[in-house]
C-alpha cells in the first residue's frame, strides 16, 4: 500500500521502504513508499529487516533511484544518485529548556515529542490562571529538554503537561496500554497485579463470580484503580455546603482492673464488686434458666476451658440522653461474656460452637472480641434441657446475664465522675453535596439463637428492646451513633468466626470509617433481619428496596454476617438496591467455605471478610468478621463504583493474594500503612483446629 | 490560473454583471455594477471571463500581473463620483460602500482615519502607513473636501511607534489633522470605541458617527480614495496579513496590493506553505475572523488576514459559550466547540450585546458590564469549562470569576495566539 503526498510530508521522519518494484531512474514520490504504520508489523513477521542506514521518507522524496529494487526494499543511500540531507530536529535550538513541557497539540500514543509539539512557556501563566493547565506537580512534569525525543505511551490532548507516567522511556511509570488513566493492571501467574503510579482517590474492588455454575463459585478480590472521577467530583464539591452536625455521642471510660464478689455491688478504687448472691436472683428472673455461675476470668485464666461463647458485651450505661446521643459511661478493662449449655451439657448452638480453651478460640482484638488483658465477667448459664436450640433458651440465657449487667450498670451510673480515665466523642455529620451513602447491615433473624434485641434502653441491654424476629426482620433505620451506642444486643452464636457480637456493633468499623470519611455523606444505617424462610427473605428485601428508593442514595454497602443460607437474602438485598440504580458493594465472609450460593448482576463489587489462612470457618470467635481493613476496602470500592469505574472479574478460585495486592495498592495511594488484623495463626491451636480443620498442621 | 471575483464584497446587494462569458477583460475593467446599495466591481487581472455564476465572475488569466498596468477610471473632478466609480468599500472588514458613507455634510465636523488595526496579528495597515503615510494624509484631505469637515483625527495605537512617528512628521504642518494615540487594547478600533476615546462619549449601538458630526474610515479605505482620485485606480488590489503555521522562518507575512480574487491557498503557499497539521484557516483577524475552507477562499475587498492555526486542543466535556459582540458570534463559537470535540451545554450573551440590523453590537466596546452572572448561568447549565469570545476588558472580568468557580476558561482566540506566540487574552495587568 502506498501513501499519499500529505502523509509523506507528515511522516518524513519515518523509514523509507519501497512498497512495490521500483525501476532504476524513478524519482521517488509518496506513491512509491510503504505506509510506515505497518512497517513494525512487517518487521515482527520477518518480512522485513530495517538496516541501520535506512533512509527517511523526507530524504528519499524527490531522489532518483540508481538501481531497480523489488517490493518491500528498505531504501539505503547507495541506491540513489542524490540524497538530500534532512535537517535534524536536534539542530533546531530548544529554548527555555528547563521550563515545563506542555503539549501544544493533541498527540497519539507512540508518537515522538518534537520541539514543535511543545507549548511556548510564555502562555503558562495565563493557561494556569485559566485552569487549563496545572504545573503545580512540578516534580512529575518533564522539562522541555527531557521531553523532546521521547515517545508517548498514551494519547494526550493539547495543553497537557507531560509527565513521566505518559512516556515510554520511563518504564517504571509507564502504563502498559494506552488509555487516559494512570493505572496498570497486569495479570501474571494467576495473580492480578495492579500498579498505581500516582493518584488521590482509590478504589478497591473485589469481584465475585455471580453465575451459578456447578457450585464452583468462588469469591476473590481484584482491581485497584485510581478514580480520576472521584477527584473531579471532589473538586466540584469543594464549594459544597458545609457539614451539618446531626448529633454527638460522648463515651466516658471508667477503668476497672479487678473484679471481686462482695456483699453488695459497687465500684471502689478501680475494683468492681459484684453482689455475692446475684446469681440466684438472675436464675430466678428467667423460668428457663436452671443455673447460672459467674466466672471472673483474668488474663491468668485465659487458658481455661469455656462453654460456647454466645456474646461479648461492653458494660455501659446512659448518663445523659437517649441511646445514640448524649453521654454514655462504659467500663474500661472488663467485658461481659455470655456462655452456656443446657441441663444435659449440650452447647447452646447446634454446630459451630466455640467451646474450648478461651485463648485458643478467641481472635483477640477483633471489634467483636475481647482485648488481651481484659477481665471477663463470664456467665455460664444452664438452660432447661432441649431449649438450647429453640428461641426461648438462648434468650433466657442472655436476659439472665443482663440481669447481672444491669446491676453493674446502675453502680456505674452513680460512680463519681472523677474516676473517669478518658473520653471519646463520636459526631454524626451530614455532608451535603457529597455522595449519599447508606450502610445496610444484615443481621441474623432466623430465630433460636439467630436473633438480635434492638434498641434497648441501656447500651447493649435487653430491657425495652424488641427482638428483630418479633419485628418481622423488616428493615429498620437507625443512626450510626445508635449502632455505636449499643442499639443491637446480639444473640448469635453459631459459626462464631463470622457472626457479629454485641461488642462488634459497639465498635463497628465500617460505620466508624464511613462516619469519618469526609468524601461521603453517610445518611443512615439500615438494619435488616435475615429470616429463616426464603419467601420471608424476599419479603424483607422488597421492603428494603422501597426504603432505599425513597432515600435518593448515591451508593450503599450491604454487609452480612455468617454465610450460607443468609447469602440468599444478601443477594436479594443487593439486587433490590442495585436495580434502583444505586451502586452497591457487598461485604461478606466467603472465601472457600462461604462461597456464594446465589448471585445476580448487581453483585459485581464484593469485599471478602475472610482472614483465616485456609479461607474457612474455623470457629475462632470473630476471626472472619468485618475489621477496619475491610471497612477501608469496602468504602474505597464503593467510591470506585460510584465513579463508574469498571470492576474486574475475579479469578475462578479464591486467592488471598488478591486482597493483599489490593491493600498494597491502597497503601501506596494513601501513603499510609493499613494494619492487617492477625488471624488464627497467631493463636495456639485449638482442639478443633487440630482435629478437624488443620489436621495437617502441627500444634504451634 | 483562475481568479474568482465575488459579486458581493460589500454591504448591499449583489453587483450586476456587465460582461459575458469568454469576454476578454483587462485589469481594472468594470465587470459588475452596483445595483442599488452596493459597489462596482472590476477585473483585477487581465484575461478571459471563463465563467459567470450567480455569485462570482471567474477570470482565467495566464499573464503575470503588472501592478501599475490597469484600465484607468474615467476622469472626473467629482471626488465622490471617483470613489463610487472605483467601487471603494470599507476595507477594514465591514464593506460599507464608501460613496454612500461620504455623501454627507459635516460642517464643523470631523474625519477620523481609523489606523488602529486593533485585531492582533494583523499588520498590513501599519505596514502601509509606514511605507506611504502621505497617501493616507492626502486621502484624509480629499474626504475633508468631500464632506466639508473642518478637522481630522488619525487614530492609531501608540505602540506602533514607527507609524506614529511617520504620521506625526507628515502632519506637523497641518493644523487641522491630529494624531490621536490610543492604548493597545481590543477592540480599540471599533468605530464607537474610537469616538469614545476622541470625544469622551459613547454612541448608542444603533447610532452612526454622524451623531457626533463625524465619519470614520479605515486607513486602507482612505488609501484607496487617494488612488482613485490621483491614479484613477479602481479597487482591484487588497493588502493582507498572512500568518500562522507557515514553513520557513517567518510566521507572519504582509502582502500589499494583491489582486482581488487571488486564491488564499496560493497566497499561503507563497508565504511558505502550511507547516504540518493545521486546525483551521481564518479569514480576518483572530477576534472577528471566520473559519473558511482553504480550497475555496479567495481574497476580497474586505479581507485583511489569512491565519493558519494550530489544531484545536481536545476537550470532550461539557462546555459553556459566552458570546460577545466584539468577538465571535454563537455560530463561530459552536464551530470552535465542535472542532475541540466539546459538548455545548449552554450559551450566554454578554449583557452588553444588542442586536442591530441583524448583527450584534456591543453597548460599550472595551468597557465590561460584568460577567459573573453569565458564568454562573453557564455553570448551572452544566458547563465544566467555558469558551469565551470577549474583548480584553470583559475577558479580564471572566478571569476574575470563572477560575474561582473552578471553571477553566478558553478564549476563542487561543488557538491563533498560541500558534503565533502572541499573548493570550486573559487578565489585564493592573497598571495597563
Amino acid at each position: 500500500m502506498s501513501i499519499s503526498a500529505e502523509e509523506a510530508q507528515k511522516m518524513k521522519n519515518e523509514v523509507a521502504v519501497g512498497c512495490c518494484r521500483t525501476e532504476a531512474g524513478t524519482v521517488i514520490s509518496a506513491k512509491n513508499l510503504e505506509d510506515p504504520a505497518i512497517i513494525p508489523d512487517l518487521v515482527d513477521s520477518n518480512l522485513l529487516e530495517i538496516p541501520d542506514n535506512c533512509l527517511k521518507i523526507g530524504e528519499v522524496i524527490g531522489a532518483k533511484l540508481k538501481e531497480t529494487v523489488d517490493s518491500l526494499t528498505p531504501f539505503t543511500p547507495e541506491m540513489f544518485e542524490d540524497i538530500k540531507k534532512m535537517e535534524e530536529d536536534e539542530d533546531i535550538k530548544l529554548s527555555n529548556e528547563d521550563q515545563a513541557a506542555v503539549l501544544k497539540i493533541n498527540k497519539k500514543a507512540g508518537e515522538k515529542i518534537t520541539i514543535d509539539d511543545l507549548e511556548d512557556p510564555m502562555h503558562f501563566d495565563k493557561l494556569e490562571d485559566s485552569l487549563l493547565i496545572d504545573l503545580n506537580d512540578s516534580d512529575n512534569v518533564l522539562s522541555r529538554r527531557e521531553a523532546v525525543g521521547k515517545t508517548l505511551s498514551q494519547d494526550l490532548p493539547a495543553l497537557t503537561p507531560i509527565k513521566k507516567a505518559v512516556i515510554k522511556e520511563y518504564p517504571d511509570s509507564t502504563t502498559e496500554e494506552g488509555g487516559k488513566s494512570n493505572q496498570n493492571n497486569v495479570q501474571r501467574g494467576g495473580v492480578l497485579k495492579i500498579k498505581i503510579d500516582e493518584g488521590k482517590g482509590i478504589d478497591i474492588e473485589l469481584p465475585l463470580n455471580t453465575t451459578v455454575q456447578g457450585g464452583a463459585q468462588t469469591i476473590a478480590e481484584s482491581n485497584q484503580s485510581k478514580s480520576l472521577k472521584i477527584k473531579d467530583t471532589a473538586d466540584k464539591e469543594k464549594k459544597a455546603e458545609e457539614e451539618i452536625i446531626v448529633r454527638k455521642l460522648k463515651r466516658k471510660y471508667f477503668e476497672i482492673n479487678e473484679v471481686k464478689f462482695a456483699r453488695e455491688s459497687k465500684i471502689e478504687d478501680k475494683t468492681l464488686y459484684i453482689r455475692k448472691d446475684i446469681c440466684q436472683d438472675a436464675v430466678d428472673s428467667e423460668d428457663l434458666v436452671v443455673d447460672l455461675k459467674i466466672d471472673i476470668i483474668t488474663p491468668d485464666d485465659y487458658d481455661k476451658f469455656s462453654n460456647t461463647i454466645m456474646d461479648v458485651q461492653p458494660i455501659a450505661v446512659k448518663e445523659e440522653g437517649e441511646l445514640g446521643e448524649g453521654i454514655t459511661r462504659v467500663i474500661d478493662g472488663v467485658i461481659v461474656m455470655v456462655t452456656g449449655t443446657d441441663e444435659e451439657g449440650v452447647q447452646i448452638g447446634e454446630f459451630g460452637s466455640s467451646e474450648g480453651i478461651l485463648e485458643r478460640n478467641i481472635m483477640w482484638g477483633r471489634p467483636g472480641a475481647p482485648e488481651k488483658g481484659e477481665i471477663f465477667i463470664k456467665t455460664d448459664v444452664k438452660v432447661k434441657a432441649g431449649t438450647g436450640m429453640e428461641r426461648p433458651g438462648p434468650m433466657a440465657a442472655h436476659k439472665a446475664t443482663d440481669f447481672i449487667t444491669q446491676e453493674i450498670r446502675e453502680v456505674l451510673k452513680e460512680l463519681d465522675e472523677s474516676l473517669k480515665v478518658r473520653e471519646e466523642e463520636f459526631v454524626q455529620k451530614r455532608r451535603p453535596g457529597k455522595k449519599k451513602v447508606a450502610i445496610i447491615k444484615e443481621i441474623m433473624g432466623q430465630g433460636a439463637m439467630h436473633d438480635n434485641y434492638l434498641l434497648p434502653v441501656e447500651p447493649v441491654g435487653t430491657l425495652g428492646a424488641k427482638a428483630n424476629v418479633d419485628l418481622g426482620n423488616v428493615p429498620i433505620v437507625v443512626s450510626p451513633l445508635q449502632v455505636i451506642d449499643g442499639c443491637i444486643h446480639a444473640l448469635t452464636c453459631i459459626g462464631p468466626a463470622s457472626k457479629e457480637t454485641s461488642r462488634h456493633y459497639w465498635r463497628e468499623p465500617l460505620v466508624m470509617e464511613a462516619m469519618n470519611d469526609d468524601e461521603i455523606d453517610l445518611t443512615t444505617v439500615i438494619l435488616i433481619g435475615s429470616p429463616q424462610v426464603n419467601s420471608e427473605k424476599f419479603y424483607v428485601s422488597k421492603l428494603l428496596g422501597m426504603a432505599v428508593e425513597s432515600m435518593d442514595l448515591d451508593g450503599a454497602i450491604v454487609t452480612t454476617e455468617g454465610f450460607g443460607n443468609n447469602h440468599v437474602d444478601f443477594a436479594s438485598n443487593i439486587e433490590q438496591v442495585g436495580k434502583r440504580g444505586v451502586p452497591v458493594v457487598g461485604v461478606t465472609y466467603a472465601a472457600v467455605q462461604g462461597q456464594l450460593v446465589v448471585g445476580n448482576e448487581y453483585m459485581d463489587a464484593m469485599v471478602d471478610l475472610n482472614k483465616s489462612r485456609q479461607g474457612i470457618e474455623n470457629e475462632i470467635l470473630e476471626n472472619n468478621c468485618l475489621t477496619k481493613e475491610d471497612a477501608i476496602r469496602a468504602i474505597a470500592m464503593l467510591k470506585s463504583k460510584v465513579a463508574g469505574e469498571e470492576i474486574k472479574a475475579p479469578e475462578r478460585s479464591w486467592n488471598p493474594n488478591v486482597k493483599l495486592n489490593n491493600i498494597e495498592v491502597i497503601e501506596d495511594t494513601l501513603g499510609e500503612k493499613i494494619e492487617l488484623a492477625p488471624n488464627e495463626t497467631s493463636l495456639k491451636m485449638s482442639k478443633k483446629r487440630k482435629e478437624i480443620y488443620e489436621k495437617d498442621e502441627k500444634d504451634n | 490560473m483562475d481568479f474568482k471575483i465575488p459579486l458581493k464584497q460589500h454591504i448591499g446587494s449583489l453587483s450586476k454583471v456587465i460582461v459575458n462569458e469568454n469576454f476578454a477583460v483587462k485589469r481594472g475593467q468594470l465587470i459588475a455594477e452596483a445595483d442599488g446599495l452596493g459597489a462596482n466591481i472590476h477585473a483585477s487581472v487581465s484575461g478571459k471571463v471563463k465563467k459567470i455564476t450567480e455569485t462570482e465572475v471567474i477570470i482565467e488569466s495566464s499573464q503575470e500581473v503588472e501592478k501599475d498596468d490597469f484600465l484607468k477610471l474615467n476622469k472626473s473632478d467629482d471626488y465622490l463620483e471617483m470613489i463610487k466609480e472605483a467601487g471603494i468599500v470599507g476595507a477594514g472588514g465591514a464593506g460599507f460602500p464608501t460613496h454612500v458613507k461620504l455623501n454627507c455634510e459635516l460642517n464643523n465636523g470631523f474625519v477620523i482615519a481609523n489606523c488602529v488595526e486593533c485585531e492582533p496579528i494583523l499588520n498590513h495597515n501599519i505596514s502601509l502607513i509606514e511605507k506611504d503615510p502621505t497617501s493616507i494624509i492626502r486621502g484624509i484631505k480629499y474626504v475633508m473636501e468631500i464632506t466639508g469637515a473642518e478637522e481630522a483625527y488619525i487614530a492609531i495605537k501608540a505602540k506602533n511607534k514607527k507609524a506614529v512617528k511617520a504620521l506625526e512628521e507628515k502632519t506637523s504642518s497641518e493644523n487641522n489633522i491630529k494624531v490621536k494615540k490610543l492604548r493597545d487594547i481590543y477592540p480599540m478600533g471599533e468605530e464607537r470605541a474610537i469616538i469614545k476615546e476622541i470625544f469622551g462619549k459613547w454612541l448608542e449601538p444603533d447610532q452612526l458617527p454622524l451623531e457626533v458630526n463625524s465619519v470614520v474610515l479605515n486607513a486602507e479605505t482612505i488609501f484607496n480614495i487617494s488612488e482613485a482620485v490621483e491614479k484613477r485606480k479602481p479597487v482591484i488590489d487588497k493588502d493582507i496579513t498572512i500568518a500562522g503555521k507557515l514553513n520557513g522562518e517567518k510566521t507572519r507575512v504582509v502582502k500589499l496590493r494583491v489582486p482581488i480574487g487571488t486564491p488564499i491557498k496560493l497566497l499561503i503557499e507563497k508565504a511558505g506553505g502550511i507547516k504540518g497539521d493545521y486546525g483551521e484557516l481564518i479569514i480576518g483577524g483572530p477576534y472577528t475572523g471566520k473559519a473558511v475552507s482553504l480550497e475555496e477562499a479567495v481574497l476580497t475587498k474586505v479581507d485583511g488576514g489569512a491565519l493558519i492555526t494550530l489544531p484545536f486542543p481536545e476537550y470532550t466535556g461539557p462546555l459553556g459559550l459566552l458570546v460577545c459582540a466584539c468577538g465571535a458570534d454563537e455560530a463561530r463559537l459552536r464551530d470552535i466547540a465542535e472542532k475541540m470535540g466539546a459538548e455545548v451545554v449552554g450559551v450566554e450573551q454578554c449583557k452588553n450585546v444588542v442586536e442591530n440590523n441583524g448583527s450584534l453590537k456591543c453597548k460599550t466596546p472595551g468597557e465590561c458590564p460584568g460577567q459573573v452572572e453569565k458564568i454562573m448561568k453557564l455553570k448551572k447549565a452544566g458547563a465544566e469549562r467555558v469558551l469565551i469570545a470577549n474583548c480584553s476588558d470583559c475577558s479580564n472580568t471572566v478571569m476574575c470569576c470563572a477560575p474561582k468557580l473552578g471553571i477553566p476558561v478558553y478564549h476563542h482566540t487561543d488557538h491563533v495566539f498560541r500558534t503565533l506566540n502572541y499573548p493570550l487574552t486573559r487578565r489585564l495587568k493592573l497598571d495597563a
